[in-house]
């Protein structure tokens, strides 16, 4: 891969040096949410217009009612696991010492841009792992592109909960990949408990983890038998016992137990609200104001109308975005490039789902550095990679464009404006999605 | 039936006995400047039986209407609210069909009240704190008394008496209507207020109804306490007295009138969180010797509210001259479209933050409410008014003090309960600069129906599109190199291969 690494070819520059060792990296990036999180909390002690996200007050409100020996749920709005409040308990904490008090309260942001740098350490890990032909230097120049991304430092300092994610995705990632079987079932029953989303990882992890790839030693039996040729030679009934391997069977049995056991223990500590509030909202919500995805103005529609009978796109929006998401790419992609594979599965739930805001963006872009490192963006930079991101931000710029003018001039720009807008958007998104899944054939020749 | 007819005059202006015409069953005098106030009591067998049935389930009910056309009024008649039309209600003991055909009722005799059943549209109000509040709360926007006039010409007076149907025409002009019950006094209480303005004085008894006329005005005997109000003037029982009898008393009134102005717009740019400022014309409080604080209290439809939690940031709060939310309504759902909202809306309960200056200076205080999505319409844009708050200084009334001696003692206004039992409310009254009436129009961007022809096929088509094209390079990925890794290695070299040459 001689193709990523023309920095090393140029003269020891202050980029190089920066890079040459761990400590500039991960101290700038600690900085910089540092300065973030102190600003942050200079802005919301002196101006009206507050630097920390509203969902850290529900999280933090929540934390308050569960300290005070209440259920979370007792907190409107609040859509989350238990888990949660329970992880931001030291916010509720007051010592009367005001400054004590505002430093107990920021704890949760600390734990989020720490699961941060925790991400952005195990992308290092990733980009070189055992057989990735990559060095540190250049893998931490690519772990970067997250642990100094302004948009991830900034969204987990006003106190978002995408960072925690991160590291929980990574995490996964690296254990797989690390053929730990029940830490990757823990992660992934954890994950789906959290933030539901990761199911989607379960069936391209599951296919990845063939017999082949599992058997001790696996540095070489890979090579020696051809997967395809090979099955196609079983039977069905074999082929359906051959795919029952045991790590798959103990992954399925972890991440469901993992997943099941903390459902059961918060329904049996919150109830019914716990259901209703993180798991049930989800399907009954309407989804009607204003957001990214390609359905939202039809959903604002039939929210209104719903009598009309017509079939609508929207009533079967899971399709498209399951059978990319958790079949096809997982089926053509996973045994090729895991990390790219998740990539695009993320990448395609959220496009197609029935609904996006820009926090959900996180979700794709903590793959971006497993993904980037001889992708055919950096590979032709401007032919395909500006190109790309250019229009990613723009299509994205003309549809807030039209979301100022609705949410804050009151214009009605509901239609054509922000409906088009909508569908600019996602058709950019599936282009670039297209091409992420072009890369996986073969061009990117990792194996991990 | 009893009848109460008042006319209140401002201080200074007083009637000499001689001047009112006493004829029998008939009253009049000159024109006078005044408000009036006719209050009517009804025994419940006097009600059609309808009414009747419906209030043998009730405990409690008041309906205020309050027109948002602007008016004057006098002292002691200030209590003021909201315009709209607003219910306070608390059910009787184990009848939930009174409860259920409430709503029902309301809407034969008012015309369009929107509410289903208490249980979907009402509110609860706070019950622990004092007991005259009643248990639940509704309210609406309703700008005439057309439906009630309606009612009472057709189903209140008899087909011939001519007179009835006159005074019923009269409400349309009122500025407010009470409608009140209880199960204790058996008593539906009817009155109505008209603004201070000229008029005759003029009043005619019916003959199985007992009918006092009062021509009053305000007065400052010098006996007066500073918590006191007095009042002067002639009483005239119809058909008993052949004089007017001369009158003075003094009372403590709940409602007292802080003798200044205010005046409400919402700032542009409007968007999807108007902000509503108030515009007072004065920081003065209106008593020196007690604790005075102003308030303001909306009655807020479901189509906007104010969020409980940005209203909890003391920072925030102080930019926009707030103190405190007191009180709202409770649950109010932060996400919901207006159209799948059941309840009326919330009520609310602001402190406002006057300015510390000893000096008397106008000032303002800034509302930041939130719009919630509107049904699609054709034209793009829904149209909806916010009435007036009521803006009033709270201020704490000397210990002893009893306000029910007051005979035109109003309370179950929704705010009052919120006080503690001996709280004066000094009203501010609202007076919207430029004329116009006592509420603001917000033009509202709704979906466009007549733009909505292709979101269907559109939206449709832009998805197919999009998962065409992932899955067609899912299906070229495939076709070349397969699902396994190990397959891909030879195949991949070879499609590289072509695709160079």
């Amino acid at each position: 891969m001689a193709n990523i690494k023309p920095a090393e070819a140029a003269a020891p520059s202050l980029i190089t040096s920066f890079f040459g060792r761990p400590l500039p990296l991960y101290f700038s990036a600690a900085l910089l949410r540092v300065l973030l999180l102190l600003y942050g909390l200079w802005q919301d002690a002196n101006t009206p217009v507050k630097y920390t996200d509203i969902d850290y007050l529900v999280f933090t409100d929540a934390a308050r009612f569960v300290s005070h020996g209440q259920s979370p749920y007792a907190r409107e709005t609040y859509r989350y696991t238990p888990v949660l409040a329970w992880l931001l308990l030291p916010t509720a904490q007051t010592t009367g010492n005001p400054v004590w008090d505002v430093a107990w309260f920021s704890f949760g942001k600390v734990l989020f841009a720490a699961a941060d740098l925790v991400a952005g350490w195990l992308l290092v890990r990733l980009l070189t792992g055992k057989k990735r032909p990559m060095d540190a230097a250049t893998a931490r120049k690519f772990a970067a592109i997250w642990l100094l991304n302004p948009m991830v430092a900034t969204i987990s300092t006003r106190g978002s909960s995408e960072g925690l994610l991160g590291a929980l995705v990574t995490a996964l990632l690296w254990a797989v990949l690390a053929r730990r079987v029940t830490l990757a079932g823990l992660l992934l029953g954890f994950g789906v408990h959290f933030k539901i989303y990761p199911f989607i990882y379960a069936p391209a992890i599951v296919w990845w983890m063939d017999s082949d790839r599992m058997a001790v030693g696996h540095g070489s039996s890979g090579s020696t038998r051809k997967g395809s040729s090979h099955q196609a030679q079983l039977s069905r009934l074999d082929s359906i016992t051959a795919f029952i391997t045991p790590a798959r069977l103990r992954l399925a049995l972890v991440s469901l137990t993992t997943f099941l056991g903390l459902n059961i223990f918060m329904f049996k500590l919150y109830g019914t609200p716990f259901l209703t509030h993180t798991y049930l909202h989800h399907i009954t919500r309407i989804d009607h104001r204003h957001n990214f995805s390609p359905y939202n103005t039809q959903l604002y529609l039939t929210s209104a109308f719903p009598d009309l009978s017509a079939l609508r796109i929207e009533s079967v929006a899971f399709l498209p975005q399951l059978l990319l998401s958790c079949l096809l790419i997982p089926l053509v992609m996973a045994k090729k490039d895991l990390p790219t594979a998740m990539l695009a599965q993320t990448f395609a739930f959220v496009t197609f789902n029935k609904v996006c805001t820009s926090q959900y963006f996180l979700w794709y872009m903590i793959f971006l550095p497993l993904y980037l490192p001889g992708s055919s963006f950096l590979r032709s930079p401007t032919k395909l990679g500006i190109p790309a991101l250019a229009l990613w931000v723009v299509s994205q710029g003309l549809w807030l464009q039209q979301g100022y003018e609705l949410e804050f001039l009151g214009r009605s720009t509901f239609l054509p404006g922000l409906w088009l807008a909508s569908l600019g958007f996602f058709l950019v998104n599936c282009w670039i999605l297209g091409i992420i899944i072009g890369d996986c054939n073969g061009t990117k020749e990792k194996e991990l | 039936m009893r009848e109460r007819i008042t006319f209140i005059q401002k201080l200074g202006d007083s009637l000499e006995p001689s001047s009112l015409k006493i004829n029998g069953g008939v009253i009049s005098g000159p024109e006078v400047k005044a408000v009036r106030e006719d209050r009517v009591t009804l025994a419940l067998e006097e009600l059609p039986t309808e009414l009747q049935s419906l209030l043998k389930g009730v405990h409690e009910l008041h309906i205020r209407w309050i027109s948002p056309e602007p008016y004057e009024s006098v002292s002691p008649l200030l209590a003021r609210l909201p315009p709209g039309f607003h219910l306070f209600f608390t059910p009787g003991k184990g009848d939930h069909t009174a409860s259920n055909k409430l709503c029902s009722t309301l809407s034969e005799i008012f015309g369009h009240v929107n509410c289903s059943t208490p249980a979907e549209s009402f509110t609860s109000l706070p019950s622990d704190r004092f007991s005259h509040s009643t248990a639940f709360q509704y309210y609406q926007p309703l700008e005439t008394l057309s439906g009630f006039v309606q009612y009472a010409k057709h189903q209140l007076c008899s087909g011939s008496d001519s007179s009835c149907t006159a005074r019923a025409d009269t409400l349309a002009k009122a500025s407010s209507l009470d409608i009140s019950y209880d199960t204790i006094s058996h008593a539906l209480k009817v009155t109505t207020l008209w603004p201070y303005q000229r008029q005759p004085i003029h009043a005619t008894s019916r003959p199985w109804s007992r009918t006092e006329v009062g021509v009053l005005s305000a007065d400052k005997p010098a006996t007066l306490d500073a918590h006191e109000l007095g009042i002067s003037g002639l009483l005239t029982v119809l058909g008993q007295d052949s004089k007017p009898s001369v009158t003075m008393f003094t009372f403590a009134s709940r409602h007292r009138d802080a003798e200044s102005a205010f005046s409400t717009k919402i700032l542009e740019p409007v968007g999807l969180h108007p902000t509503l400022q108030i515009q007072l014309e004065s920081n003065k409080p209106p008593a020196t010797d007690a604790y005075c604080s102003p308030h303001a209290y909306f009655t807020l439809p479901k189509g906007i509210f104010a969020d409980k939690y940005q209203l909890g940031d003391d920072l925030f709060l102080a930019s926009k001259n707030l103190t405190a939310l007191r009180y709202i309504s409770q649950p109010v759902d932060l996400e919901a479209p207006e159209y799948v909202m059941k309840g009326w809306g919330s009520a609310v309960l602001l402190q406002l933050t006057p300015p510390k200056s000893d000096k008397a200076q106008p000032w303002t205080a800034e509302i930041p409410l939130h719009l919630r999505y509107l049904e699609p319409n054709r034209g793009g844009y829904e149209t909806i008014e916010v009435p007036y708050p009521a803006v009033f200084w709270a201020c704490t009334a000397e210990e002893g003090t009893k306000f029910p001696n007051n005979p035109f003692e109003r309370v179950n206004l929704g705010y009052d309960g919120l006080f503690g039992p001996r709280t004066v409310f000094w009203h501010v009254e609202p007076r919207p600069l430029g004329g116009g009436q006592l509420q603001n129009a917000i033009r509202v961007p709704v979906l466009d129906l007549d733009k909505s022809a292709w979101v269907n096929i559109g939206t449709a088509v832009a998805v197919l599109v999009g998962f065409a094209w992932v899955a067609w390079r899912l299906a070229a990925v495939y076709l070349s190199s397969g699902y396994g890794n190990e397959a891909a290695a030879p195949v991949t070299e070879a499609g590289k291969e072509k695709k160079r040459q």
